[in-house]
């Protein structure tokens, strides 16, 4: 698979130099540079978001660093979970002193790097955690605990985020960070494979023709694998999936996020998201602030993912609320 | 363990991280090795450079030998995101905790704080017994060293506890991580980080 790379060690930190470059609102720090923080600095009396995954999956994580989303980031090497240390390094440059909720992905290794950090920081900073857990295709409803984070999360970045700004407390910027992930949805369709850096063969194989319903951002397994259909027969089947696992307390009105894998241009997003609405809308569902782009990604893989929150008025008003990353920005 | 006496100093884990530190230049590429047969092929370079910054710490300072393993856990945090280098933190860190504060240790503790750490190893990492992981070799080492009275009895226990746990895990199929996905095809291999153990365990008693 051809990359537009040197060598491949040098694959992250490359893309985190050209990342702050581009956007001097964010700075890297840390003894490994692995930490993204706003380079405004951490906000005195104001809860900390942090959050932190593997390189590979850009804007996530690092991305969404900005006001009213995430004050840090930790990000480790391509699909490998951050560091302890720089786990640690942005809970404490997160920190304003009201505590710290770690905001992540349910991944193992990213979950045991987050625990360990936060006990070495005991008695120093008080801290919380909420797991993304969005991927319908990862575990049944009875096991929705289990299931992991793609892209939805940035949902929870968005209201935790506003509602950390506004001044919130860590348990009720914890609780909303808990509640939009209940109440998010997400499933995926891959169409062709990526590559980690440096690896000599592609993270899984696809037939020419193939398509993989349900698989994970990193090639995880899904539901089926046949053959490509038509967008809408796709568009149907996710919808569908994701209306069937409906959360109990869910409304009518849902926050709808179209996603690239990476390759899937926007053309095909647009098509996708087109399908996608109709079908909501014969189902009597409002949509509300529809995002469509390049959110959470596999590198070259090519797919797409839908995600659905459900809203309810707090959490709408929360989406609603300003905010400003270099990928996503929302004026009051 | 340094010294073969009967009480674990600060001094006697230092010797014990050098030994450690001095025997990884001859395993990185063998633990590599074994481990490119069911995972990334890093176990031993990500080692080597855990155990390395660990053996830069300069317990000279530390209070007592449960400070002492704290600063070790936090040095080995910084040189890893992998689970194995976690876990070896997160070991570190759960006997540093119980211990800290008490000048003398004595060397019949070392088979309940082994457990110690082999039980938040296992809480942290969510394995089990029998999984064929570093649980399992731990286990192993705190119920030979039940009764254990000294030092150099203690180091010599472990090693040989530490390879018969490999040798009888090494036809049973590993159930957890990125090796599990192999199934069956991992009887017959030694599970990297239990082979990294009974290295270890064999340098360290020397």
């Amino acid at each position: 698979m051809k990359k537009l790379m040197n060598d491949p060690v040098d694959f992250v930190d490359e893309m985190l130099e050209g990342l702050t470059a581009a956007h001097p609102s964010l700075a890297r720090a840390g003894e490994t540079g692995r930490v993204i923080h706003r380079s405004s600095g951490a906000r005195h009396g104001k809860v900390g978001v942090v959050s932190g995954g593997g390189s590979g999956h850009l804007p996530l994580f690092t991305g969404y660093v900005g006001t009213g989303l995430l004050d840090t980031c930790s990000i480790g090497n391509v699909f490998e979970g951050p560091t302890v240390g720089s786990c640690m390094e942005a809970i404490q440059l997160a920190d304003g002193g009201r505590g710290v909720l770690r905001l992540y992905g349910n991944y193992g290794g990213d979950r045991m790097n987050f625990d360990m950090a936060g006990e070495m920081l005991e008695g120093e900073i008080e801290t919380t955690t909420v797991l993304g857990t969005d991927d319908i295709a990862s575990a049944g409803p009875d096991e929705r605990q289990k299931r992991r984070g793609v892209a939805g999360i940035i949902f929870a970045y968005k209201a935790a985020g506003a509602a950390a700004e506004q001044g919130l407390d860590l348990a009720a910027v914890t609780a909303i960070a808990q509640r939009t992930v209940d109440l998010t949805r997400t499933i995926g369709v891959a169409l062709s494979p990526c590559q980690v850096p440096g690896s000599d063969r592609p993270s899984f194989v696809l037939g020419e023709n193939e398509i993989e319903m349900g698989m994970g951002i990193h090639g995880e397994p899904g539901i089926w694998r046949d053959q490509l259909k038509p967008a809408d027969a796709i568009a149907d089947e996710m919808i569908d999936r994701l209306l069937a696992d409906r959360p109990p307390n869910g409304g009518n009105r849902v926050s709808l996020l179209v996603n690239s894998l990476g390759a899937t241009p926007l053309e095909e997003l647009y098509i996708l998201h087109r399908r996608a609405q109709h079908r909501l809308k014969d189902g009597g569902i409002d949509v509300v602030n529809p995002l469509v782009g390049h959110y959470a990604t596999s590198m070259e893989m090519a797919g797409a993912s839908i995600s659905l929150l459900f809203l309810d008025d707090e959490i709408e008003a929360l989406l609603a609320a300003p905010c400003d990353c270099p990928f996503w920005t929302v004026t009051a | 363990m340094s010294g073969g006496g009967g009480t674990i100093t600060t001094s006697g884990i230092a010797a014990t991280v050098q030994a450690a530190h001095a025997a990884m230049a001859g395993l990185e590429q063998s633990l590599n090795a074994a481990d490119a047969l069911l995972g990334d092929g890093d176990t031993g370079g990500m080692l080597a450079r855990v155990i390395g910054k660990m053996a830069e710490v300069d317990l000279s300072s530390a209070a007592d030998p449960g400070a002492a393993l704290m600063q070790l856990a936090r040095a080995a945090t910084l040189a890893t995101g992998s689970s194995l280098g976690t876990l070896l933190a997160t070991g570190l860190l759960a006997i540093g905790k119980r211990i800290k504060g008490q000048p003398d240790i004595e060397a019949g503790m070392l088979s309940g704080l082994i457990a110690e750490a082999r039980d938040a190893m296992m809480a942290r990492g969510g394995a089990s017994l029998g999984d064929k992981t570093v649980l399992d070799s731990l286990d192993a080492i705190a119920v030979a060293l039940e009764g254990t009275m000294t030092t150099a009895s203690a180091a010599s226990t472990a090693a040989d506890a530490a390879r018969e746990a490999l040798d009888c895990y090494r036809e049973k199929p590993n159930r957890i991580g990125r090796a599990r996905m192999f199934g069956d095809k991992t009887i017959g291999y030694d599970d990297p980080g239990m082979l990294a153990v009974a290295e270890l365990a064999k340098a360290i008693r020397g």
